[in-house]
């Protein structure tokens, strides 16, 4: 049996990647964060690292977005809120995960109400290090996942998620 | 009034319940009284108009003690009182001060979730910031928690938060966050509302606690200093300013007179990000986004001369135990003369925006108006008090380090609203940039740290330094080692809540988010879409339906 898909289903995908790819819509979650990466993920959006350029904006609402940014070492009382808010997002979801608490729990590793990294909660495709890490990487996070979508060169830790749904 | 004679009336006021007075600081004075006479004793205080309750810290002292105290903190200026309770560590019980002093609510949920000291007549028992499923009799402040003890209930998460929906005859619950589209601290609210009409307000903390007091009492005096800077991004020098202010007031060690400068500086420069972003966070939850994107465009030049003088945008870490981190030479002196004269006209700008733009002074003013006396009686605390007109800033009130040679002068405004905390915040950016330059021009010359002993003399303390949102208080307790004994943080937000919560009940819904915002930490609501249920004849509305309500009841 052919497993390739079909001319029309390989067009259809470039076409949807290619509009992805101009208009991802991402979403904040704060998870304990001391909101040193959330200001820093703000810094991104306006006029001087104006992220908007590659058509990225932030949205209000899980629902209508594509990507999902993680600050903090994920706390207990917001560890099921972050799983509601990644369960809400429609398919494909990416999630990056911005600032060394996130990572690690970076200087919070150990404290009795942080239950440890974003990635042990949810998938993670991205991750952003830093104590907070500057605009210029959060977006070069951002890049390397468009990159990602677009089919470029391999990263070591995201998935292309995008293949994935091809084959279903 | 001089500390001195300040004291000597607070002791006398205290005199029938004083059983041990201890005067631990020049400036402070330590009554010891029982938890029975705490309530009388508060009251005497508070109708004598004897400063403010800042804070209570509760302390454990240790499982051989075998007893637990808790310390009510009321400010006078630079002079504090502290009324000590000591309670037996197994039936640890005072009574609520809250019908004296209502923000004392938020302090006292605090000691009862931290350390299982009962208050008799706390209105809300709810956890303030320990998720729903901690175990019952675990107490994470106490000296023999372990963190095995909370991990013993992790498998059975609940998530009890309230659902959206329908609590009584046309009233219904608006859950607002913890994720919210515009940023920061997760909190969560519900808002019942009656058509528009918000009539009752309730808030949930605890999404960003981390348990950093407690993560405290583990690491090294120098370690700390990087963990307490990160409470909070926004205002992070002056967290580490107070913790080594406190440590240094410890170990007795005088800082150099240049570090001090630096220090000032750079809080003042923290104080312009903040404000600056406040301003655009403020603006975007009126939708008024042309201004966020301007005022965030100007921050860049702060966060610039930030980056220039320590290394790094957020988090600088210009502090060090005795001194500071780094110097100011010419050139970074004059590239931050050249900001600061970009910043004021632009400050200046914005000032006359908030104040003639019509469609944001809808948004404004006239709303969430809060009054002197209702100031006061809330304990509301930096720009968010001053904006009512009470005059309370710790750097005029009680100057600390630099703020002595290099004094700034009080803002205040006097109508409470939200127009007038806008006002007060951009004035008080001027006011900053005037102190910044007289630094500049008059640096005195000197070494930049003093040395500092790596174990601390042991003792208690308490640093209080105005941060961007007014006034933090840290209370540090050293027993001669080379870890801190106890650390308490009270953070200016939690005593400007009330405002929030109090203000608004009887405005629209569209109203909260400016409400919110007003105080400074800000959150914005999701639109979100409740099922209208007709309490009558129980049948789901119709958009027709609810638009036809929505008509009839504006033309009410």
């Amino acid at each position: 049996m052919n497993n390739k898909p079909s001319l029309w289903k390989q067009t259809m995908n470039k076409v949807r990647t290619w509009a992805r790819m101009n208009s991802i819509g991402a979403i904040h979650f704060n998870s304990g964060s001391c909101n040193g990466c959330d200001i820093e993920i703000l810094a991104t959006l306006t006029p001087r690292y104006d992220v908007e350029r590659f058509g990225i904006k932030l949205h209000g609402s899980p629902r209508h977005a594509d990507v999902l940014l993680v600050t903090g070492p994920v706390t207990r009382q917001a560890r099921e809120r972050l799983i509601r808010t990644y369960e809400q997002m429609p398919e494909p979801k990416f999630v990056i995960s911005v600032g060394a608490c996130s990572i690690s729990g970076g200087v919070f590793d150990g404290c009795y109400n942080v239950g440890g990294s974003v990635d042990e909660v949810i998938p993670v495709d991205v991750f952003v290090p830093g104590c907070p890490p500057r605009p210029e990487a959060i977006i070069d996070g951002i890049i390397q996942l468009l990159g990602e979508l677009q089919g470029g060169v391999p990263r070591p830790v995201a998935k292309p998620k995008i293949v994935e749904e091809v084959s279903s | 009034m001089s500390i001195e004679q300040k004291l000597q009336t607070a002791e006398q006021l205290l005199a029938p319940w004083n059983k041990e007075t201890i005067r631990p600081e020049e400036n402070r004075l330590d009554v010891v009284i029982q938890p029975e006479a705490l309530h009388e004793a508060v009251s005497v205080l508070h109708e004598a108009k004897w400063g403010y309750l800042s804070a209570i810290t509760g302390m454990d002292m240790g499982v051989e003690a075998g007893q637990l105290e808790a310390l009510y903190h009321f400010c006078n200026g630079p002079a504090i009182t502290s009324l000590r309770v000591r309670m037996p560590r197994n039936e640890a019980v005072v009574s609520s001060i809250a019908d004296i002093i209502p923000p004392a609510t938020f302090f006292e949920r605090e000691i009862k979730e931290m350390f299982g000291i009962e208050v008799n007549g706390l209105a809300v028992t709810d956890h303030l910031f320990l998720p729903e499923d901690w175990p019952i009799g675990v107490y994470p402040q106490r000296a023999d928690f372990t963190n095995e003890q909370a991990k013993a209930m992790e498998e059975s998460h609940v998530d009890q938060m309230p659902e959206p929906g329908r609590v009584g005859e046309n009233t219904f619950v608006v859950p607002i966050g913890p994720q919210h589209p515009a940023l920061k601290e997760p909190g969560h609210f519900s808002f019942t509302v009656d058509g528009e009409i918000v009539t009752a307000a309730k808030m949930r903390l605890g999404y960003a606690h981390r348990g950093i007091e407690k993560a405290a009492e583990s690491r090294s005096w120098v370690e700390n200093l990087y963990l307490f800077e990160r409470v909070c991004g926004i205002c992070s020098h002056t967290h580490a300013m107070a913790f080594s202010t406190g440590v240094e007031q410890l170990a007795k060690v005088e800082v150099p007179m240049r570090a001090q400068a630096i220090r000032e500086l750079v809080a003042g420069l923290e104080r312009v990000h903040s404000h600056l972003l406040w301003l655009g966070v403020a603006a975007h939850e009126a939708g008024f986004d042309t201004l966020f994107m301007y005022s965030w465009r100007d921050r860049e030049t702060v966060m610039d001369l930030l980056e220039q003088i320590t290394g790094n945008r957020v988090n600088y870490s210009a502090n060090l135990l005795g001194g500071v981190k780094c110097d100011i030479g010419e050139e970074q002196s004059k590239a931050i003369k050249e900001g600061l004269s970009y910043l004021e006209t632009r400050i200046r700008h914005y000032l006359e925006v908030v104040t003639t733009d019509a469609m944001f002074l809808n948004r404004t003013r006239g709303i969430g108006t809060i009054t002197a006396p209702e100031a006061e009686r809330f304990g509301l605390l930096g720009p968010t008090a001053r904006a009512s007109g009470v005059m309370r800033d710790v750097r005029v009130e009680a100057p600390y380090g630099a703020y002595i040679r290099y004094p700034v002068s009080l803002v205040t405004e006097t109508n409470g609203d939200l127009e007038a905390r806008c006002v007060v915040r951009l004035k008080e950016l001027l006011v900053s940039c005037f102190a910044m330059r007289s630094i500049l021009d008059n640096m005195p010359d000197g070494p930049l740290t003093a040395r500092m002993p790596r174990k601390i003399p042991a003792g208690e303390t308490v640093a209080r330094i105005e941060a961007p949102r007014g006034e933090l208080f840290y209370f540090i307790k050293s027993n001669g080692g080379e870890i801190p004994a106890r650390v308490h943080v009270r953070t200016p937000s939690l005593c400007n809540w009330v405002s929030v919560l109090e203000k608004a009940v009887g405005r629209q819904l569209a109203d909260v988010p400016m409400l919110i915002a007003g105080m400074d930490p800000c959150f914005s609501c999701n639109d979100r879409v409740v099922t209208v249920v007709d309490s009558a004849t129980q049948e789901n509305w119709s958009w027709k339906r609810l638009r036809e309500y929505g008509i009839e009841y504006y033309s009410r």
